[in-house]
């Protein structure tokens, strides 16, 4: 702590250490009182250098370090991985692996809201919401366990289709898992959505400004609590997402509570896309393409640019060949480099310390991918 | 809007509602601003460079997206590796601040105008911009960290069964001998 | 939005003592196991009557995991090498490359994820011959 004589300014850096931040990064703060004047996010703690190992690895071997770059959801990054190298390539991949991709993703997406829950809920003072939602995120990770072999790190999503046939049995324990769900979720509204502790503190806090929003690069639940209808399923839509009915939740106020309340309602779409998925689900076809050896399989001198949609917002890859069995060039950049930044330091201006950690949990600011 | 600016530029249509330019350098503030007022491309997305060391340049790619966030247009251009500047885009785009702090830590690439081109990343940092192709990780690490023993016992799997391949022969061709 | 008090955001959260009364949900290691799960990337296991030491699953790895060292006993005449695969657990990251690419499929991952020593530094870890 820096205490300057003339202003009474205080300087303090909120993390690394500190329950209050998602990850391991620090936001250096200078308060007067409790109202914060400046905010400044430094990263830097957790990076591994993703995009220069990369480039000494075959392909295959690519493939099974990609999911550790994001820890809550892994699977966007195996999936844009996957799509990236079958666009240069030239691979199709068949219909029943691609609903069984999507499966993947979405019980992804609702293993990362529930851990959202227990961070957003932990930041505001609701421990009891993070006990819970914990255990439900652990039962998706023993789905998980029976399909992929690992509970956090599937690697699974290959190029070329998916690693493993689905074993029996699964898709009605899935649907259960769905059901008990459903069951749960008015349980969570009672501690958490409705609550008059959390909506007091949430209501009003954080707020965006729709008009800048779209030209500053924000995705996800930032443009979503907002009002403004933006979703890469619906709007360049891949795998089989153009022919699953599913709506996108928005909500007025650009506040930490209208933000909570879209993911609210994205658990339900979930819910949803998983029970068609479960029923059209073809029951014939190769989960998986013939792909040359890997010291032989290269890809031809091109670049191409992917996106996914992940619980946070979207996520892109740029990924460049240049004809050899490696890969030249994977660029990565998921949704918190631009929130973590550019938004976070203007939001902070002018709010009080207690609710930084609130806020960074709300949207949904993710160290590892910001810093790969 | 891919038509109207089809008239200036040449498009070429990569797919999946992806389309790219390619222009030279000295026309990049140009291009920038007259496809963020004449189409709605609006939204820088991401700032994509790669190293072609063996034709010495940086390939940049800007790409922009639409306000319905439908289509990504990419602007190529070429950089040279030993002189690599550019126009910050600070000014029209706020997230480019950090885009480009990026780069000038992994590449070494000087973006003029942008002020905030300190560590991202790396702390004390005081070899060469990694990211570029002539710096080696294994050289690298073989100079700064030392490795667990306990590992020498490895073998060349070839070497072995060439090895026992020839001492087979060799006591194969003794019995003969004695016989 | 505005906040108002409402009656139903203020009472409703009490609702969660209800689940005082349920069983608790932990698992009490370890007087209770957790269930091992068919397929789960554990440990690796290498029958040595097929292995024929053709270190392909040393050429997969991309962490250098995997050293070839000679066999003490040899128990298959096809292995024109005599060496078998040792892992070294400090940089295996469990993928489970090395049995994709085994072409006699004689290293493979069972369920087992539990392994102590006394020698903290000690990483290389034998397969079992099974």
């Amino acid at each position: 702590m820096i205490e300057s004589e003339q202003n009474r300014v205080i300087k303090i850096f909120h993390g690394p250490q500190h329950p209050g931040i998602t990850g391991n990064m620090s936001v250096e703060l200078d308060l007067v009182g409790e109202t914060i004047q400046k905010a400044r996010t430094h990263i830097g703690y957790l990076h591994r250098g993703f995009e220069k190992l990369v480039e000494r690895r075959t392909i295959i071997q690519a493939f099974t370090i990609v999911c550790r770059i994001c820890v809550p959801e892994p699977d966007p990054n195996e999936e844009n991985f996957a799509r990236a190298i079958e666009g240069l390539a030239g691979i199709e991949i068949s219909e029943r692996a691609k609903y069984i991709r999507v499966m993947v993703l979405e019980m992804s997406r609702l293993s990362a809201q529930m851990l959202w829950m227990g961070g957003q809920s932990g930041s505001v003072g609701l421990g009891t919401v993070a006990q819970w939602s914990i255990y439900d995120r652990d039962l998706i990770l023993d789905l998980f366990e029976e399909l992929t072999g690992g509970r956090v790190y599937h690697m699974y999503i290959y190029p070329g289709g998916v690693r493993r046939e689905l074993p029996d049995g699964f898709l009605d324990r899935l649907t259960q898992f769905l059901d008990y769900l459903e069951r749960r979720l008015p349980k969570y509204d009672n501690i958490l959505f409705d609550n008059s502790t959390f909506k007091k503190r949430a209501i009003g806090v954080g707020v965006i400004n729709p008009d800048e929003a779209l030209k500053y690069g924000y995705v996800g639940q930032a443009l979503r609590g907002c009002g403004i209808k933006r979703d890469v399923r619906k709007d360049n839509p891949y795998l089989v997402y153009d022919k699953l009915d599913f709506d996108i939740p928005t909500f007025e106020g650009g506040d930490v509570y209208a933000r909570a309340l879209v993911r609210r309602q994205e658990i339900k779409e979930s819910i949803k896309i998983l029970r068609q998925v479960i029923a059209d689900m073809p029951t014939e076809g190769d989960i998986m393409q013939k792909i040359p050896k890997h010291r032989k399989f290269k890809i031809p001198k091109n670049d191409i640019l992917v996106s996914c949609e992940s619980a946070r917002g979207e996520f892109n890859y740029y990924m460049a060949g240049d004809g050899t069995e490696k890969i030249r060039r994977m660029q990565v950049k998921g949704p918190s480099l631009i929130h973590g930044f550019t938004l976070l330091e203007k939001m902070l201006e002018g709010e009080e310390l207690s609710n930084v950690a609130m806020i960074m949990n709300s949207l949904g600011i993710c160290p590892p991918e910001i810093e790969r | 809007m891919i038509d109207s600016l089809s008239k200036q530029y040449e498009i070429e249509d990569k797919g999946n509602r992806l389309f790219k330019i390619r222009i030279n350098q000295n026309e990049f503030l140009r291009t920038i601003n007259f496809i963020g007022s004449s189409s709605n491309f609006i939204t820088l997305s991401q700032i994509a460079c790669s190293d072609w060391i063996e034709d010495e340049v940086f390939i940049l790619n800007y790409i922009l997206t639409t306000d319905r966030r439908d289509k990504n247009l990419m602007i190529e251009l070429e950089i040279s590796r030993e002189q690599s500047k550019l126009p910050t885009l600070l000014h029209i785009f706020p997230q480019a601040e950090v885009m480009e702090r990026d780069l000038h830590e992994m590449y070494g690439i000087d973006f003029i105008g942008n002020l905030t081109l300190y560590d991202f990343a790396l702390e004390d940092w005081n070899e060469i911009p990694p990211l570029r192709r002539e710096f080696d990780t294994l050289a690298y690490v073989n100079e700064h960290f030392e490795f667990r023993a306990g590992r020498e016992d490895n073998k060349d799997v070839k070497a072995e069964t060439k090895r026992r391949r020839a001492e087979a022969k060799k006591l194969k061709a003794k019995k003969e001998a004695k016989k | 939005m505005k906040f108002s008090i409402d009656i139903k955001g203020t009472i409703a959260p009490f609702s969660a003592i209800a689940r005082v009364f349920e069983h608790p949900q932990t698992i009490c290691y370890p007087s209770q196991k957790k269930e091992k799960v068919d397929g789960y990337r554990g440990f690796h296991t290498n029958l040595l009557e097929t292995c024929i030491g053709c270190a392909n699953c040393q050429d997969v790895c991309m962490n250098d995991a995997i050293d070839m060292i000679t066999i003490t006993e040899e128990k298959n005449p096809k292995n024109n090498s005599a060496c078998i695969p040792r892992i070294d657990y400090g940089r295996c990251c469990w993928c489970s490359l090395c049995t994709d690419v085994c072409p006699p499929s004689s290293l493979k991952l069972e369920s087992e994820s539990i392994w102590a020593n006394e020698d903290s530094n000690n990483f290389l870890y034998m397969p079992k011959d099974k």
